[in-house]
């Protein structure tokens, strides 16, 4: 890796960093409220543009598309949350999600940068992964990945802005100890069967009581017409992320599906991986379907995105860091 | 708003409920006979049910991801990772082959049935409500819609300029405006609205197209070594089957590994040659990975590659051994007495053996000999010559008829998911007693349709002398 692309990685991983503090003290002052927000922005936009020329350029040293392995696709999955963000951001003024968007990316850079640094290098590919098909079926998955995230994000903004504090604890504390789970699967050397226990019954446990506890509310949060307000955008922006999402995740199944078939002659052949595709896909199905039956109100159904989320960490970093294995291993290396 | 063509009525318990009955009227007057058709709907057609089973199978593949698959691994990998206790319960209750269970089958029959009725019940016929257009709405009506404005025109004669002005920018915003005089509406993303009826004939076709594969494809994966042939004897295919294999078998005349600098692979290759039963050649070809060789529209994959055998006479007596692969290498062991082994090893290119001896004492083995094809050596008093060695290439074989209807599914799919991210929007207007109303309604991004009709307001006064109608307040709780 050269100098140049380092320094650009590293300037867009501290700048996600920085603009979460700027984010956060912005909640501090009702006076500079307005130009914290635009200074938070503007700081995320140049770790934005930083790393969109460290993705090219890696591409250019490699002489190949970059995106071959899990240090890469996290760049490319910090990439589209700072670049998801900032879209969602221009149509609908969201600032408070930028804080939780920038601690997801600067996670992500965290655990790309402890990864070792095998996974750093760029390495040369196995046979399978030689194919233009690779281009056109991983990037699609990454930014619904990214999506999903931002939706659960929004669906924790949207519980707290309905003030149902409560519920919004239990996903909060899922989240972190799914978090947990992949974080020490991947780099400690617990017993893998702990972890998943962890992973599993957290995510089980966790949105089950979150359901429980939504009659439990804040009445003053609940009753300021500001915070209805926000909660209802934050449920729209939400459903606009999975609207984004849904869409890009289909199209990344099927290239794969068509891609497996090229080059294996089945499209579709039940792997792990491919199969915890297809769970995160059928569970957003039943969410826009729930959407537009209008089964279930805005707090439910950001109950029912963290989850997704929950589905979607587990399909993305929780299969090879937990170790379930398949035929998608580029992500193992212990 | 989803209530504006005759959604289910239960999205009147979300928008204001006037708003609602009133932009349903139109429809509601046309199918009167709707309440009944909807008693007439099957149980099947649900979506609860479809919700509820989405929910089921994501649960059940999840548990086949996480459970290695008798289809995969084998049994003895189910075994290995459970323990024998555990691991008999799973395979008795087809947990270990979850995708072969009967309880997967009827999963997959239900949501089947439920995708089919309901798309014939519910999603298609709603294609019929892209014609109707909507009427032009009075004041008071707009008044009535969720996202709503009220401004008083200061000037009389700004009237017919302000519908015109709106026209153009509304048209500007990618709305189809239509105009009568002091009235004009604007629809957005009509597309959006085929979004259900594309994606769910996309799946219908996907099934379609499934079904005729398994009832006549066929599938297979053969080690063939080189020279040997591919025949199709052991291929799979499903038990309600009406197809047919091939007569013809293919013939590995060569096959190869190409690797990096470093010695990791990166390519494999064969030359293959379709013969038939006299051993006439009716086709050739090399594949490599995601090349595969087409003929009579069964497909040969390369899928692994590897070194089977070695092939070395001892003393004149010709053997082949097998040889198993070990990292990058692939070795293989002949004990020669109880303490000492000989080890033979090759690299991929197959070129050079080297011979090693390990004895018990010994900590690492120890390099003997290294000898080039074709070439001998002497240990002891034998004559060793390696002759060559032998590679296997791993053939995946399929014939897919229901392929191109499938890959047709697949591209229906796809624009009908990316049509369902467009919003369907609606913009009424109307300039009435000095007034100029505005409102409308966005089924899908409400916020972001709010915060637009907001940004046409703040630009129209700056062109316009309007002022804030006290109407408004009264119209913002409607709003909220
Ligand atoms: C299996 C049974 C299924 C049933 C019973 C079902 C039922 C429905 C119904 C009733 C609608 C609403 C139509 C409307 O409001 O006009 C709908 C829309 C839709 N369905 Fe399904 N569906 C099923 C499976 C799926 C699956 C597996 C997908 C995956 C792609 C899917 C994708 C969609 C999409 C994209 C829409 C449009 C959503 C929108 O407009 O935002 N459906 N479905």
């Amino acid at each position: 890796m050269s100098d140049f692309q380092l320094y650009l990685t590293n300037t867009a991983g501290l700048s996600s960093v920085a603009s979460f503090w700027v984010f956060v003290a912005s909640n501090g002052t009702k006076r500079f409220n307005g130009i914290a927000l635009k200074v938070a922005n503007g700081v995320m936009l140049v770790g934005f543009i930083a790393l969109t020329v460290a993705i090219v350029t890696r591409g250019i040293e490699a002489q190949r598309f970059p995106l071959a392995n899990l240090y890469e696709s996290l760049l490319w999955f910090a990439w589209a949350t700072m670049g998801g963000f900032l879209y969602l951001c221009r149509s609908y003024g969201i600032q408070q999600l930028g804080w939780l968007a920038s601690l997801l990316a600067a996670t992500m850079f965290l655990y790309g940068s402890w990864l070792p640094s095998s996974q750093h290098d760029i390495s040369p590919l196995v046979p399978a992964l030689v194919s233009y098909w690779r281009q056109i079926h991983v990037p699609p998955l990454i930014v619904s990945y990214a999506m999903f995230f931002l939706a659960g994000l929004s669906g924790l903004l949207n519980l707290w802005q309905s003030g149902r504090l409560r519920s919004l604890a239990f996903c909060v504390g899922t989240i972190i100890a799914a978090s947990s789970a992949i974080g020490l699967g991947t780099f400690s050397k617990v017993d893998t069967q702990w972890l998943q226990i962890l992973f599993v019954a957290s995510s089980v446990i966790g949105p089950f009581l979150a359901f429980r506890s939504l009659p439990v509310k804040d009445a003053a949060i609940e009753q300021s017409k500001a915070s209805s307000k926000a909660a209802e955008m934050y449920d729209d922006v939400g459903y606009r992320c999975v609207a984004i999402g849904f869409p890009l995740l289909t199209i990344g199944i099927i290239t794969g599906g068509l891609w497996a078939n090229h080059a294996w002659g089945s499209y579709w052949s039940w792997d792990p991986k491919e199969s915890m595709a297809l769970v995160t896909w059928l569970s957003y199905a039943a969410y826009i379907h729930l959407r537009i039956q209008r089964d279930l109100s805005a707090e439910k159904l950001s109950i029912v995105s963290v989850i997704g989320l929950l589905l979607t960490l587990l399909t993305y970093l929780g299969f090879n860091s937990l170790g379930f294995g398949g035929l998608h291993s580029y992500g193992k290396f212990k | 708003m989803v209530a504006l063509v005759s959604e289910d009525d239960k999205s009147k318990e979300v928008e204001p409920e006037v708003a609602s009955s009133l932009v349903v009227t139109p429809n509601k007057v046309k199918d009167g006979k709707r309440d009944n058709t909807k008693d007439q709907l099957s149980p099947f057609a649900s979506v609860k049910l479809s919700v509820s089973l989405m929910c089921l199978m994501a649960l059940t593949i999840l548990i086949g991801a996480g459970v290695p698959q008798e289809s995969q691994g084998g049994q003895e990998k189910v075994f290995e990772v459970f323990g024998n206790q555990v691991a008999e319960w799973l395979v008795r209750l087809g947990i270990s082959d979850i995708y072969h269970s009967p309880w997967f089958l009827a999963l997959t029959a239900t949501l089947t049935l439920n995708m089919i009725v309901v798309s014939f019940q519910r999603v298609f016929p709603k294609l019929k409500l892209l014609k109707n257009s909507l009427p032009f709405f009075r004041g008071q009506d707009i008044l009535k819609l969720p996202v709503h404005y009220c401004l008083n025109v200061a000037k009389a004669e700004e009237q017919t300029a302000l519908i015109a002005d709106l026209s153009v920018r509304l048209t500007k915003m990618g709305y189809k405006v239509k105009a009568e005089g002091s009235k004009l509406k604007g629809e957005y993303g009509l597309v959006g609205r085929l979004a259900p009826s594309v994606t769910h004939v996309g799946l219908l076709t996907l099934l379609l197209g499934i079904t005729i594969t398994s009832w006549t494809g066929f599938t297979g994966f053969q080690p063939v070594l080189l020279d040997e042939k591919l025949n199709f004897s052991d291929s799979q295919h499903s038990k309600l089957w009406i197809g047919s294999l091939p007569k013809w078998q293919v013939r590995v005349d060569g096959t190869r590994r190409e690797n990096y600098p470093g010695g990791q692979a990166k390519q494999w290759f064969s030359n293959l040659s379709v013969v038939d039963d006299k051993g006439k050649v009716l086709h050739q070809g090399e594949i490599s990975v995601n090349n595969p060789l087409t003929y009579e529209s069964v497909d040969i994959y390369q899928s692994s590659w590897g070194l089977a055998k070695v092939a070395v006479s001892f003393n004149g007596h010709q053997r082949q051994l097998d040889l198993r692969p070990m990292g990058e290498k692939y070795a293989c062991f002949l004990p020669l007495d109880q303490d000492t082994v000989l080890i033979m090893s090759l690299a991929s290119e197959g070129k050079s053996l080297r011979v090693f001896a390990k004895r018990r004492e010994w900590q690492a083995p120890k390099l003997i000999s290294e000898i080039q094809s074709g070439k001998s050596i002497k240990l002891g008093d034998v004559d060793v010559v390696f002759e060559k060695a032998i590679p296997v290439t791993g053939l995946q074989y399929k014939r897919d008829p229901g392929l191109p209807i499938t890959y047709l599914a697949f591209g229906i799919i796809m624009i009908g998911v990316l049509l369902a991210a467009v919003p369907h929007r609606h913009v009424w207007v109307a300039v009435e007693d000095n007034r100029l109303y505005m409102g409308g309604t966005s089924r899908k991004a409400k916020v972001g349709f709010e915060r637009s009709m907001d940004n046409l307001v703040e630009k129209l006064k700056a062109s316009f002398t309007l002022q804030e109608h006290a109407q408004l307040d009264q119209g913002e709780q409607a709003h909220v």
